[in-house]
């Protein structure tokens, strides 16, 4: 039964579903992931360039999380390496726990090396749950979900997100980073975990590559279904989704679960690769950095993440091998300021990203001659300022901080 | 015992003074013009940085501080008219930005003065310590002088904000920006004299933490953290909020780190902190399910 909410007019509009993935996008997915997993056998296992698309995989999919967060639903976080550096953790403990049983340290020990720095003589009763593998993985994946739900009940059961939310989750990350440094015969604090039996080559690639293209689809799935056009409701108008009868805070508690889930599923991973964890990758430098990937492939969008991250980790590694000096300076060393410089630039001129601008213009060009365009612009603005305030509608009374 | 733990809570209240001067300007600018400045951290580093030049170059403390003043808040008028004020109406992304802009004031400082820490001394004057009682620890002096000067940057701000020409702008802009502007006032104009004066005070803030902790230039983050936890349980709503939230989370933190260590003193805050805003979401002095 169709209403004609219009009224008058004899033509409902139709709303016409995506389709799961595109045709295209299909093809040339496949295509970049069977060059990326086949990449062992032409460019060598152990190759460096191999090792770092397993890693870029990962932060993609790390950084897919934040979309989904502040993408889609506005919630930002800069504290989502927490969940991130929790899975690492986790993981990377039970590796170098089961290297160490079958590989003694120089000392004779058959318990990591920095407990025993530290003056532990066995493993702690509280890690051993860790020895087992798929307890790790286990915990890795269900810790972060676990208080990522206890942060979404104390915080968005009352109200408390945007600039709040941001600077609690920061503060979030500051404080495990260094309870990590602090607690170093646990965690071995600021050399971080390593030499350990890292999973390198092939067999591993192909899971990660899995493992990334499930989170891709979930992600689709997730914010083209009816959960995800009420989470863009919520991020463009959180007074009004409430006023339809959505439960705002339920809403933002479940996608920043699966957002934690995701991105303790990459930390996972990425530990087991790469094969050295640190207190780096809990803090809020990789936090923001996540947030910058999204932002610059562009938000809300799912391919932006990983093409964010691809393109400034891959940036950044093509430069630090660059021999060149600038004013008496190796070029690396203006990579923080062009980092920075990109913070300001995206948030300036393309708050879209790269993916949404192109997206945009494509968008543009469909739709008809540039005078066409511009009416619709005009219209879209005039609609705009008449209809979406993002504060929501001042009340009489209420004070604007 | 009980003699130690009252040195301590002193030491807290030093802490505390510290805290209401590196959070005072932060909560300036988030409680009118509704942006959190990520680069507050750095402007504190910079002040630290102005601190140790005077230092180097012979000069007291006490030129330091105005100084330090001065150069930040020159510093925050650029970044305000450069990034900011075109971003007000987005302040999660405004986050972003300053965030960038941290960044960009760190490498430099680190190209201008090398990443290695500047010491920085105390004046004679504050070289010493009251002897509460005969044995140590005593209260050193510069835990009373930051407390002092807490005391006096909350009072001048108190008498600019409530009792001066400038302070009812930037008042009625605060309660209602777009009325404040029928009204003709330049809203744009108090937003940016707001923000210079609170990076100024990040520096008043740097150039008093120099003595203690030597100007790094990583110095910064964790005051800011710091800060914004200070305005996440203070609040915005009223100028009593920094004192309070600071006073809390100052004391908090050192009596915490006396009894266990200095993490575990930060992580009970925290929790603390989140476990108080489910009973004060906007803080203790904020407004009361403000939109």
């Amino acid at each position: 039964m169709a209403i004609n909410l219009a009224g008058g007019g004899a033509t409902v509009r139709k709303v016409r579903r995506a389709r799961l993935i595109p045709l295209w996008a299909l093809i040339l997915g496949a295509l970049v992931m069977a060059l990326i997993g086949t990449s062992p056998h032409y460019a060598g296992t152990d190759s460096y360039v191999v090792g770092l698309i397993g890693k870029f995989l990962c932060f993609a999919i790390f950084a897919l999380s934040v979309d989904l967060i502040w993408g889609f639903a506005g919630i930002l976080s800069l504290g989502q390496a927490v969940y991130f550096g929790i899975g690492a953790y986790m993981v990377a403990l039970s590796m170098k726990l089961n290297y160490t049983l079958e590989n003694a340290t120089r000392y004779g020990g058959n318990i990591p090396d920095f407990m025993e720095w530290n003056g532990l003589t066995e493993v702690p009763g509280f890690m051993a749950p860790l020895l087992s593998t798929p307890v790790a993985v286990a915990l890795a994946l269900a810790i972060p979900t676990l208080l990522a739900f206890i942060f979404g009940v104390i915080t968005f059961k009352r109200h408390i997100y945007g600039v709040y939310c941001a600077v609690i989750t920061l503060a979030e990350a500051l404080i495990l980073e260094r309870f990590i440094v602090e607690y170093q015969a646990y965690t071995g604090g600021f050399n971080g975990i390593t030499d350990y039996s890292n999973l390198r080559g092939a067999p591993f690639l192909w899971v990660i590559i899995a493992v990334t293209v499930v989170c891709f689809l979930g992600a689709r799935v997730l914010t083209h279904s009816r959960i995800g056009t009420v989470l863009k409701s919520i991020r463009d108008n959180d007074v009004r989704a409430e006023f339809m009868g959505y439960n705002v805070a339920n809403y933002r508690i479940f996608v920043f679960c699966i957002s934690a889930f995701m991105a303790a599923g990459a930390g996972a991973m990425y530990a087991a690769w790469v094969g050295i964890v640190s207190f780096l990758d809990t803090g809020p430098l990789l936090s923001v950095e996540a947030v910058i990937w999204t932002a610059v492939g562009g938000r809300a969008t799912i391919i932006g993440p990983f093409i964010g991250a691809f393109l400034i980790r891959g940036l950044e590694f093509v430069l630090s091998g660059l021999d060149i000096e600038l004013a008496g300076r190796s070029i690396a060393e203006y990579w923080q300021i062009f980092m920075g410089a990109l913070f300001i630039a995206v948030v300036l001129w393309i708050p879209d990203g790269i993916v949404g601008t192109i997206g945009n213009w494509v968008r543009k060009r469909g739709t008809g001659t540039l005078g066409q365009i511009r009416e619709d612009q005009d219209r879209l603005a005039h609609d705009r300022q008449h209809d979406w305030d993002p504060a929501g509608a001042t009340k009489p009374g209420e004070e604007r901080v | 015992m009980l003699q130690q733990l009252f040195m301590q809570s002193l030491n807290g209240l030093g802490v505390a003074g510290i805290l209401v001067i590196a959070a005072a300007g932060l909560a300036i600018i988030f409680g009118v013009a509704g942006v959190i400045n990520m680069a507050h951290g750095q402007f504190i580093m910079v002040g630290a940085y102005v601190a140790a030049y005077v230092d180097s170059q012979g000069g007291s403390m006490f030129l330091a501080i105005p100084l330090a003043f001065i150069v930040v808040a020159i510093l925050g008028l650029v970044v305000e008219r450069g990034v900011i004020q075109w971003i007000y109406d987005r302040p999660l992304e405004t986050l972003l930005a300053t965030w960038g802009v941290g960044i960009i004031i760190e490498v430099i400082m680190k190209f201008i003065f090398g990443t290695l820490g500047q010491k920085v001394g105390w004046p004679d004057l504050l070289d010493g310590s009251i002897k509460i009682f005969a044995r140590p620890p005593h209260f050193p002096y510069y835990r009373v002088f930051h407390v002092a000067l807490a005391i006096a940057i909350m009072a001048v701000t108190f008498y600019i904000i409530y009792r001066t020409n400038f302070g009812l702008k930037v008042r009625a802009v605060r309660r209602n920006r777009s009325m404040a502007g029928c009204l003709g006032i330049d809203t744009a104009k108090i937003d940016m004299l707001i923000f210079m004066y609170g990076s100024g005070l990040a520096g008043i803030a740097g150039a008093v933490i120099a003595p203690i902790k030597a100007a790094t230039i990583d110095m910064g983050f964790s005051y800011a953290v710091s800060s914004y936890m200070v305005i996440v349980l203070g609040g915005v709503g009223n100028l009593l909020g920094i004192p309070t939230g600071s006073f809390l989370i100052g004391e908090g933190e050192t009596l915490l780190a006396f009894r266990y260590n200095t993490v575990i003193g930060q992580l009970l805050v925290f929790l603390a902190i989140v476990i108080a805003i489910r009973v004060f979401p906007r803080g203790i002095f904020g407004y009361q399910e403000r939109r």
